[in-house]
């Protein structure tokens, strides 16, 4: 009831963003940073058509030599020339970042979800349900991982119509592994929500003649979703964050190409700065689509400020 | 046997970086267990006799993963709670500041902050007179500590600000000045509201502290590692042992924890 | 069986745990009649009135809805609840759907019809109860009144032959009891079938064929909305109209 007020505090709160210095900024940056990873990836998969591939687009020495002339950067002109020259190699990584990230995430939503409903409305799959969260959220990620790659083995079991579609048919088995452990975390958050769809929602459904099942899905998913976004946008960017994690069982994503890289050259500092900041970049850009998934879905008097 | 004997006496001590960091070091696989010379066989009783040959190898290695979380949550409180103060009623450049480290801390993957604290910063190792605490302990905690301290800082922000304005109002009312008020009025009442989202930070971080695999300090994981690298059969062995050693202290940590919540509640406090 | 009524009620007895909520209720209604039950609160109103849709199973006795046994194992309860029309106390609108999505849900997911047919559906049903104008408004846009009346319409929109209604306007400002009341006017006109847990005593007076007194669980006097106010026979009835007209 409440919620009458809403439609305006969204207007209002959009007002005071498109003002603001720091959002141009940002806007601003994440199209930089957007923009140069795809061209760094189109470039490599169209076999170097702008520039030889695994090069810069600008030559690491004409950075150098252009910045050296202007007073105030001349002290940070080698170390910009150095990133330069190691970028090809982050957007190489930061792909199969992305690409492990949103194919666990989306895999790992449709088992979530089952689990979720089990655990909420089975009665013995409640406890297999239970069972399954509660392991996955109470032993390491990358635990979990050393049991998929060096205790299992799987990447030696990959399927044919599979293997080939990444450099390392250890990609999969990473996939598999952020997977499952990501859907334990997303049963919990879509549980809560589930949860917190009022009972008189389910007496409705039931009372217009629909049955269990489909009370569920007509009337109590929509909702119970809606209040998982918020939480389900963390697990977002926690996947992104984690599956840096894959590096140790050898899946060259971002992590490890930086860490390749430092092995060789012992500029730690600079490599991980990138490499933090190319994460950072990641996670801020998830953080906004989910928000705009957000306003996209939301139903006044529903959502994130009834959720939590 | 004996050098597993030997590291679980000096736990913490022990916790030296072993493999020297950096993934090109792990897959070199350098090991630190001298003792167990079984020769190469895929016999399943074999591999289990030797986990639990080396039981106490991996007992130290708990030993050093309760002591890794339980200082970088105490460092992260200690951090974390201020920050979250600051988030709530300070303004200016220090909550500005604040807020960035936080986004900052929050959106990079603790494995780099741990290689950034241990190669880049290069933190000292500190003499405790008994005990020393190598640079990799160090890091491990500075890292853990500042990471929870961004998320601690979240969890005690939003119970800061859910404590109804009417409290403050009510505190200055009796004479208390703003400090006081929040101090004996507002906290009290926000600490017990962050137990939840405590426990799950608490969760975190032991989980976490597997991932200081990365600068080779000898907890649990780093251990596990150590194990089946020596007797390759033994990896699933080695590694189910460890995880149910990480799932007892998980699921025994959220226990405890939801017993504290329980005992502290305040009545009709759930509103939270 | 030659001349059953409509609606049976017989004897029904339900327990929460050891608590017995309702002690041997019997009553019945033809077809077209109103009947109010109404009672102090924890009486069991609102649980009788859930056990003749099976929202709660009554334990003993039987309850016979046009010639069906509603509680026999055999029946099917979704069945049963597309042809008796609820509304509730706190509504119960799916927030997550407009006023023209909850209506049209029912006749959509359980009876079949198109999605443009039950939208067509859904829209005279809004504006038979005067929503006509407020087809897309979700539930956080609606007083508390247009959403009792967009409740109602959801229930007439599946073609109940029984309605039941369960304190319909006990959870409205005193200003928008009137527009609920309306609608349930017009449905009285309408020659619909009603069975109405309430606390409007004039609204009961005005259109009850028959009025039941529960207190307790038990049914304490039933009859005619003249005699059960004018002339009550049970002192307990006197006095419950005492305090209620009191409170009026």
């Amino acid at each position: 009831m409440a919620g009458a007020t809403q439609p305006a505090a969204i207007r209002r709160r959009a007002a005071e963003s498109d003002l603001s210095v720091g959002r141009v900024l940002l806007v601003t940056a994440g199209a930089l940073f957007w923009g140069w990873l795809v061209a760094s990836w189109l470039n490599r998969w169209l076999g170097g058509v702008v520039v030889p591939v695994g090069e810069p687009f600008v030559r690491p020495a004409t950075v150098e030599t252009a910045l050296a002339t202007l007073p105030g950067l001349a002290a940070y002109a080698e170390p910009i020339g150095f990133a330069v020259g190691i970028s090809p190699e982050i957007a190489r990584g930061a792909w199969l970042t992305i690409v492990i990230t949103t194919v666990s995430l989306f895999i790992g939503f449709f088992i979530a979800v089952p689990l979720a409903v089990t655990r909420v409305y089975g009665r013995y799959s409640a406890y297999l349900s239970l069972g399954y969260t509660e392991l996955l959220r109470g032993t390491p990620l990358l635990a979990q991982l050393f049991v998929l790659h060096f205790g299992l083995n799987l990447g030696a079991y990959v399927p044919g119509a599979l293997s080939g579609v990444f450099p390392r048919n250890v990609v999969w088995v990473a996939i598999l592994g952020f997977t499952l452990n990501g859907a334990a975390y997303q049963a919990e958050y879509i549980r809560g929500a589930l949860e917190s769809v009022e009972e008189g929602q389910i007496t409705a459904g039931r009372a217009i003649g629909l049955s269990r099942v489909e009370t569920i899905y007509y009337v109590v998913l929509p909702q119970g979703l809606r209040y998982a976004i918020p939480s389900w946008t963390n697990e977002f960017i926690y996947l992104i964050k984690y599956s840096s994690l894959a590096a140790f069982i050898t899946v060259p994503e971002l992590y490890y190409r930086a860490d390749q890289i430092a092995a060789s050259t012992f500029r730690y500092t600079l490599i991980f700065a990138v490499t933090g900041l190319a994460y950072l970049a990641l996670v801020l850009t998830a953080s906004k689509l989910m928000e705009a998934v957000e306003a996209r879905v939301a139903i006044p008097g529903l959502g994130a400020d009834r959720g939590r | 046997m004996s050098v597993g004997a030997a590291l679980a006496l000096v736990a913490v001590v022990a916790a030296d970086s072993v493999t020297a960091g950096s993934i090109s070091g792990i897959e070199a696989g350098t090991s630190v267990v001298g003792s167990a010379t079984v020769p190469f066989q895929g016999d399943a009783v074999d591999d289990w006799a030797f986990v639990f040959r080396n039981m106490d190898y991996l007992l130290g290695g708990t030993l050093v993963t309760i002591g890794l979380t339980v200082a970088s949550i105490l460092l992260g409180f200690v951090v974390g709670f201020p920050a979250g103060a600051i988030e709530v009623y300070g303004d200016g450049i220090l909550k500005r500041l604040v807020s960035a480290a936080g986004v900052v801390l929050r959106g990079t993957p603790i494995v780099v902050i741990l290689v950034v604290v241990y190669f880049v910063i290069g933190v000292p190792q500190v003499n405790l007179g008994v005990y020393t605490l190598s640079s990799a302990v160090m890091a491990g905690i500075l890292g853990l500590g500042f990471r929870s301290a961004a998320y601690q800082s979240q969890i005690f922000r939003a119970s800061l600000a859910s404590v109804d304005d009417g409290q403050l109002e009510a505190g200055r009312a009796i004479g208390l000045s703003q400090f006081e008020a929040v101090r004996h009025v507002v906290v009290p009442q926000a600490l017990r509201r962050s137990i939840p989202g405590f426990q799950n930070e608490f969760t975190i971080v032991l989980k976490d502290t597997s991932i200081v695999f990365a600068i080779g300090l000898a907890e649990l994981l780093t251990r596990g590692y150590d194990l089946f690298a020596e007797q390759t059969t033994a990896v699933l062995e080695v590694i189910l042992v460890i995880s149910a050693i990480y799932f007892v202290l998980t699921f025994t940590t959220n226990r405890a924890l939801d017993y504290l919540g329980d005992r502290y509640a305040i009545p009709e406090g759930e509103a939270a | 069986m030659t001349d059953e009524s409509f609606l049976e009620v017989t004897d029904v007895s339900k327990w929460y745990g050891d608590e017995q909520v309702l002690h041997d209720v019997s009553f019945e209604m033809d077809r077209g009649d109103v009947t109010v039950l109404i009672g102090p609160s924890g009486s069991g109103k609102s649980t009788m009135l859930r056990c003749v849709n099976r929202l709660a199973e009554a334990q003993e006795g039987s309850i016979r809805l046009d010639g069906e046994d509603v509680l026999a194992p055999s029946t099917d309860v979704d069945d049963l609840r597309r042809e008796v029309g609820m509304v509730f106390q706190g509504f119960n609108l799916f927030a997550h759907l407009s006023a023209v999505g909850n209506v049209a849900l029912g006749p959509q997911r359980v009876l079949g019809l198109s999605k443009a047919e039950a939208r067509d559906r859904a829209t005279d049903q809004l504006e038979r109860v005067g929503l006509g104008n407020q087809l897309d408004s979700y539930p956080a846009e609606l007083s508390g009144g247009q959403q009792q009346r967009v409740g109602t319409a959801r229930a007439l929109a599946m073609e109940p032959k029984l309605m039941l209604f369960d304190e319909p306007t006990s959870a409205l400002d005193p200003e928008l009891i009137g527009e609920v009341l309306e609608v349930m006017h017009d449905l009285v006109e309408a020659g619909m079938t009603m069975l109405v847990v309430t606390h409007e005593m004039s609204f009961a007076r005005a259109v009850a064929d028959e009025i039941v007194f529960l207190d307790a669980g038990r049914v304490v006097e039933r009859g005619p909305p003249e005699q059960l106010f004018e002339n009550p026979e049970k002192e307990r009835t006197d006095r419950f109209l005492d305090r209620i007209a009191s409170h009026d």
